[in-house]
C-alpha cells in the first residue's frame, strides 16, 4: 500500500542524510510504527509520504501511485494526518474542524453534518455535547480525539500519525491507545505511526520499523523484534526487560488451562483430601453444582478441617479475575499484587473459562525463547 | 465654566469641526487598512522585503507631523488640499498596521499551519481561512493604534487648510483663549474613548469566540 524505494533525504545544514536509502513496504490494513532515538529520521520518513518534506532521491508510492508526480494538495486530501500538538484550528468549532477536508472536497452540507456526527461518535465524543465547542474548551485527550476524527473525515485509506499520543498524560495515553486499537479493528486503515516510545510501538504496531541514523535497522512484527532482535542496537533499544514486554503481547488464552482438577462445593471432605493427594498443587478450585466458580481451598486448611462437611467454611473467593482479552503481563501483575499463583479467567461476569497458572507463564515464555534460538542456529548452519 | 459656556454658545460650529475631523479620519483609515494590510500580506513570506518595508515605515513615523504636512503640500498636485491631509494620516498608519499584519500572520501556531497544509489546503485558502482569522485580533490592535494616533495628528492638519477640531486648539493658542483649547482637547479625548468602544464592538463581530480573550 505504501512503498518506499531507496528514499534519501538530505538537509543542506546537516552532514549526514536524515533518511538514507530507505526501502520498505507497508501492507494494506496494517499499522506500521516507525520508532527510534530522536534524530533517527522517523518523522522525516513519515512526512515525506504526504510531501510535507520532499525526498532528495528515491520514490514513494501510495496505492501504486508515485506521490511526487501527484498534485500536492490532492494527495494530502486523500491522506489522514494527525500530529502531536493536534493542530486544531482554534477559531473553528469542533464541527468545523472535523468538516475541513469534506468541505475542501466540496461535499454537500447535509453529508458533511452526518459524517461529522458519525466520526465524533466513533472516537467516543458525544456529538451534541461537543460539536459547538471550541478547541480551547477541550481537554488534551478530547483534542486528540477530535484530531483523529478530523484526519478520518473523508475516509482516507491511509493515515499518518506523528506521535499522536505524545502530549497527553499517561492515563489518557493508555486510554487513547486502547480506543485506537479498537477503532483500527473496525476501520482497518493503512497507518504509519511515529513514536519514540518502544512500548507504544509494541502495543500499537502490526509491524515495527526500527530506525537509527536515517537507516532502517529492523522491520518486523513486535513478537519477532522482541524474541529475535537483529543486532545489539535493537536489543538495547528494546530494553533489557524485553522478556517482560513479550508478556504484554501474549493473550492469556495461550496458556489458559481449561481442564484441571476441581472439586464441587457439595463434595465430602474425604473426596477433597483425595484430590489433594492426587495433585501437586497446594490449592484447589471449588465449583458449584452448575459449574460456576466459587473460590479455592488450600491444602493446609483441609488438614485442619475436622468434620466431614464443615470444610466449606475454608473456601476463599479469588481476589481478582481476568477478562479473556487480558495479556500475560496483566496476569502476572494480578498475581504479584495479590500474592497468588493462579488467576481465574472470566468472560463477562459469570462465565468461567479456565485458570492461568504462574508456572505455565514461565514455561511458555521459556519455550518461546528456546524456539527462536534453535530457529536462528539452524538458519546459521544452513 | 467659561469653557462650558463657549461650548454651548458655539455648538453648531463645534459640531461642524467634529464632523470634519471624523470624515478625514474615516477616509484615511479605510485607505490605510486596504493598502497596508495588502502590503503586509504581500511581504509575509519574505523576511527581507518585510524588513525593508518596515524600515521605510519607521522612517516616516519619525518625521514630525507638521513637517510631513509641509513636505506633502510642496508636492505638485497635492498642495493645500484634503488629499495632503489624508495622505499624511495614511503614511503614519503604515508602521503599526504592516508590522502587526506581518507579525500576526507569521505568529500562527506552526502546528496549526502544518495541520492545514497536511490536510491539503491551498496557500490561498490557508491565508484566508486560517492565518487571517487567527491574526485578526493583532491586526485590529494595529488599526486601533493608528486611528487613535490619527485623531491627534488630524488636529495639526488645520495648518494645511482643514477646518476640524484642530481649529479650536490652534485659535485658542493664538488668542490665548484657554476655554477654546479646553473644549478642543476634551472633544478630541472623547473621540479617542469612543474609538476604543467602537473597536471592542468590532472585535466581537470579527474575531471568532474560539480565540477571543474574554469569553470562555
Amino acid at each position: 500500500m505504501i512503498q518506499f524505494n531507496r528514499v534519501t533525504k538530505r538537509y543542506s545544514s546537516m552532514a549526514r542524510p536524515a533518511v538514507d536509502g530507505l526501502s520498505l513496504d507497508v501492507r494494506e490494513g496494517e499499522t506500521c510504527v516507525f520508532v527510534g532515538p530522536s534524530g533517527c529520521g522517523k518523522t522525516t520518513t513519515l512526512k515525506m509520504i504526504n510531501r510535507i518534506f520532499e525526498p532528495t532521491a528515491g520514490e514513494i508510492f501510495v496505492n501504486g501511485e508515485n506521490v511526487l508526480t501527484q498534485d500536492q494538495d490532492q494527495l494530502r486530501q486523500g491522506i489522514g494526518y494527525v500530529i502531536q500538538k493536534t493542530g486544531l484550528f482554534p477559531h473553528y468549532t469542533v464541527f468545523e474542524n472535523v468538516a475541513t477536508v469534506p468541505r475542501l472536497l466540496k461535499w454537500e452540507e447535509g453529508r458533511v453534518a452526518a459524517r461529522v456526527r458519525e466520526l465524533l461518535e466513533l472516537v467516543g465524543l458525544d456529538p451534541d455535547e461537543n460539536m459547538q465547542k471550541f478547541p480551547r474548551e477541550l481537554s488534551g485527550g478530547q483534542s486528540q480525539r477530535v484530531g483523529v476524527a478530523r484526519a478520518m473525515a473523508a475516509d482516507p485509506p491511509v493515515m499518518l500519525m506523528d506521535e499522536p499520543f505524545g502530549a497527553v498524560d499517561p492515563i489518557t495515553r493508555t486510554q487513547l491507545q486502547n480506543e485506537f486499537l479498537t477503532l483500527q479493528q473496525k476501520v482497518r486503515k493503512t497507518i504509519c505511526f511515529v513514536t519514540h516510545d518502544i512500548d507504544e510501538a509494541i502495543k500499537m504496531g502490526d509491524r515495527i520499523a526500527i530506525m537509527n541514523h536515517g537507516q532502517l535497522v529492523q522491520y518486523d512484527t513486535p513478537e519477532n523484534l522482541l524474541l529475535a532482535p537483529a543486532d545489539d542496537f535493537v536489543a538495547e533499544f528494546i530494553g533489557s526487560d524485553r522478556s517482560l514486554k513479550v508478556l504484554s503481547l501474549l493473550p492469556v488464552r495461550k496458556v489458559l488451562k481449561r481442564q484441571f482438577r476441581m472439586v464441587s462445593e457439595t463434595a465430602e471432605l474425604s473426596t477433597v483430601r483425595a484430590s489433594f493427594d492426587a495433585s501437586e498443587r497446594n490449592r484447589l478450585v471449588v465449583e458449584d453444582e452448575r459449574g460456576n466458580l466459587v473460590g479455592y481451598v488450600s491444602r493446609s486448611d483441609m488438614d485442619k478441617a475436622g468434620s466431614a462437611r464443615g470444610w466449606n467454611r475454608f473456601i476463599k473467593p479469588f481476589p481478582a479475575f481476568l477478562p479473556p482479552e487480558a495479556t500475560l503481563r496483566d496476569a502476572l501483575a494480578v498475581m504479584l499484587q495479590h500474592d497468588i499463583g493462579a488467576v481465574p479467567v472470566m468472560e463477562g461476569r459469570r462465565r468461567f473459562m479456565g485458570m492461568i497458572y504462574l508456572d505455565d507463564i514461565r514455561s511458555y515464555v521459556g519455550e518461546a525463547y528456546q524456539e527462536r534460538d534453535s530457529d536462528s542456529s539452524t538458519q546459521e548452519g544452513a | 465654566m467659561r469653557a462650558l459656556r463657549y461650548f454651548v454658545n458655539n455648538l453648531d460650529r463645534i459640531g461642524g469641526y467634529a464632523a470634519q475631523h471624523a470624515v478625514l479620519i474615516v477616509i484615511a483609515i479605510v485607505i490605510a487598512v486596504v493598502v497596508w494590510v495588502s502590503v503586509g500580506i504581500m511581504v509575509r513570506n519574505s523576511r527581507r522585503m518585510a524588513r525593508g518595508v518596515l524600515a521605510v515605515a519607521s522612517l516616516i513615523m519619525s518625521v514630525p507631523s507638521v513637517a510631513l504636512y509641509g513636505i506633502l503640500v510642496s508636492i505638485p498636485g497635492l498642495g493645500l488640499s484634503r488629499q495632503s491631509a489624508v495622505l499624511a494620516l495614511v503614511l503614519y498608519a503604515m508602521l503599526p498596521i504592516i508590522r502587526n499584519v506581518y507579525v500576526a500572520l507569521n505568529g500562527v501556531d506552526p502546528a496549526v499551519m502544518e495541520a492545514a497544509r497536511g490536510m491539503g489546503m491551498s496557500q490561498r485558502r490557508i491565508l484566508f481561512r486560517v492565518q487571517l482569522p487567527l491574526a485578526t485580533p493583532v491586526i485590529l490592535a494595529g488599526v486601533r493604534v493608528s486611528v487613535v494616533m490619527m485623531v491627534g495628528i488630524a488636529t495639526l492638519a488645520v495648518f494645511i487648510g482643514e477646518r476640524n477640531l484642530g481649529v479650536l486648539i490652534q485659535q485658542g493658542l493664538v488668542r490665548t483663549r484657554s476655554d477654546m483649547i479646553i473644549v478642543g482637547a476634551v472633544i478630541v479625548s472623547v473621540f479617542a474613548v469612543f474609538i476604543d468602544y467602537l473597536f471592542n464592538k468590532l472585535e466581537r463581530v470579527l474575531v471568532s469566540p474560539g480565540i477571543r480573550g474574554d469569553a470562555s
